[in-house]
């Protein structure tokens, strides 16, 4: 017989309290890492998509390369004016110090090798992806995030137009034309401002020919095919990863919640080109 | 002899459910070239979802769906999607894309399905959306229209090209008015030329005096579709 007012299943009841929310905590993380192998498997499958139907001519049909054109026109001509300031700024700040410090250090024959494996190798693309992530990778985000939440890429699914051939194939190809060429704009604007201000400075005396003469003798072969693939690699990430994110979009989201999540994974996707393109090198 | 080949064939489609949300139900129709079938169906979500049905968008439990005899199960996605260009649609969400101004939407699926010229394509755009009683092809994007426009736009999409089949989910509230009689007009032509009609509509009263013009009339319900008795 017990006493009144005891209750002998306490310990079983916070037993079974703790076992519930260890549950949980296994649940919550389960749901995140599967949220998260989700978009790394469905990355895997869509690039190989796009290296794959990029190379076929059939899936070059004239909406597919008016769209092509378009992006290529946005990330291009839009992101222009953010490099040019970007790499002057990054050239009065980061190569004119390098040059100085060198020069003070009596290492200044290092000159053009330390620019190129900083700068060129790892500063550049880091900036330049950072700028296509922000200007158009978010801009593709929200778009196709709108588009899929509105229920307008099943409208289009309806009259046959694949949003895969229609919408990411086109913008993933100009994202990585772009990366190509906003990357080598800002590395040569880099150098040139970085050179000018050493020379309004004094800190350098040579001239602008020997000053690139310097850089460019410092790079190997290997150098001129990997940091235009480093540049052309970031496009291909950001602009597949930010359209995919769109893509995948639920109809529970909003653009205040896609941007975020688009954002990390896209800082998270150049920072791991640039560090895997480090190694190897 | 064989008759002429069906332009849609609904053979005991049955629809999942889990994907649908909608009970699961048999639908039989078949539709030749030139026929027209009005189908009334006040709930505008088993509307869009019988108009996915008749396009292949639906996995099917059971049954077939044929489009010109080709049974869209065994297409795959470039056929499937080849098939689709030959269907006119305007759907209840609309379909368009906002990041593109509304001529480029209008005549995106013909540049994306044909090797027509451009030049060909956009006069016959224009021709139509002056028909339909738009000034010119609307150039802003489709948000940006009134809710008017935006419907003669998709009418516009909807009958360019010459598609086999068109869908359509409410286009119009009747054929009392203007709009109407161009609307029945445009899709007279397109039966002349051999395409099949699936007009969906939530209110069948303004259509009541047009009863020769339906081939089927027929009532959309949770049970399937039912053939209406003509009152008009």
């Amino acid at each position: 017989m017990s006493a009144p007012g005891v209750d002998h299943d306490a310990p079983f009841g916070r037993l079974a309290r703790l076992r519930w929310r260890f549950l949980s905590l296994l649940a919550t993380i389960g749901r995140a890492t599967r949220a998260q192998m989700r978009f790394t498997l469905m990355f895997v499958g869509v690039a190989w998509g796009v290296v794959c139907e990029s190379v076929r001519p059939h899936s070059w049909r004239r909406t597919t390369r008016l769209e092509f054109r378009r992006c290529v026109r946005e990330i291009v001509a839009g992101g222009l004016l953010s490099v040019l300031v970007t790499a002057v700024l990054a050239g009065i700040g980061v190569v004119s110090q390098t040059v100085y410090w060198l020069g003070f250090a009596g290492l200044a024959q290092m000159t053009g090798s330390i620019l190129v494996s900083v700068l060129v190798r790892d500063v550049a693309p880091i900036l330049v992806g950072i700028i296509l992530l922000g200007r158009n990778g978010m801009l593709s985000t929200a778009e196709l995030g709108l588009l899929n939440i509105n229920g307008q890429i099943r409208g289009i699914l309806g009259v046959g137009l694949d949003p895969f051939t229609l919408l990411l194939l086109p913008r993933a190809v100009a994202f990585m034309l772009g990366g190509f060429t906003l990357g080598i704009i800002f590395s040569v604007t880099t150098l040139v401002m970085g050179y000018m201000a050493s020379r309004v400075t004094g800190a350098i005396n040579s001239s602008v020919w020997s000053f690139f003469t310097d850089v460019v003798s410092s790079m190997g072969a290997i150098d001129f095919v990997l940091i235009p693939v480093k540049f052309v690699l970031v496009g291909f990430f950001v602009g597949t990863g930010s359209c995919l994110t769109g893509l995948m979009a639920a109809p529970q989201d909003d653009v205040s919640s896609l941007l975020p999540v688009a954002f990390t994974r896209g800082i998270t996707m150049v920072m791991v080109v640039t560090i895997l393109f480090s190694l190897s090198l | 002899m064989a008759g002429p080949l069906p332009v849609l064939e609904l053979q005991d489609a049955m629809p999942l459910f889990d994907e649908t949300g909608i009970a699961p139900a048999p639908f039989t129709m078949r539709l030749l070239p030139g026929d027209c079938a009005l189908i009334a169906c006040r709930d505008v979500e088993r509307g869009a979802m019988f108009a996915d049905l008749c396009c292949g968008m639906v996995t099917l439990a059971s049954g077939v769906v044929r489009c010109t005899g080709l049974d869209w199960t065994m297409l795959g996605t470039l056929q499937a999607n080849a098939l689709r260009g030959r269907i006119g649609r305007v759907s209840r969400q609309g379909a368009w894309l906002d990041i593109l101004g509304t001529d480029a939407n209008i005549v995106l699926p013909q540049l994306h399905h044909t090797r027509r010229p451009e030049r060909d394509i956009l006069e016959e755009a224009q021709a139509l959306a002056e028909r339909f009683g738009l000034p010119g092809l609307p150039v802003e994007r489709p948000s940006h229209l009134t809710p008017g426009d935006r419907l003669r736009a998709a009418l516009v999409r909807a009958c360019l090209g010459t598609p086999l089949l068109l869908v359509l989910e409410n286009p119009i509230a009747g054929a009392e008015n203007e709009l109407g009689a161009v609307f029945l007009d445009v899709l007279t032509r397109a039966r002349h030329r051999g395409a099949a009609v699936v007009l969906l509509t939530r209110d069948i009263g303004p259509w009541r005096g047009q009863h020769g013009f339906f081939t089927h009339r027929l009532h959309l319900l949770d049970e399937g579709l039912y053939a209406m008795r003509r009152t008009g």
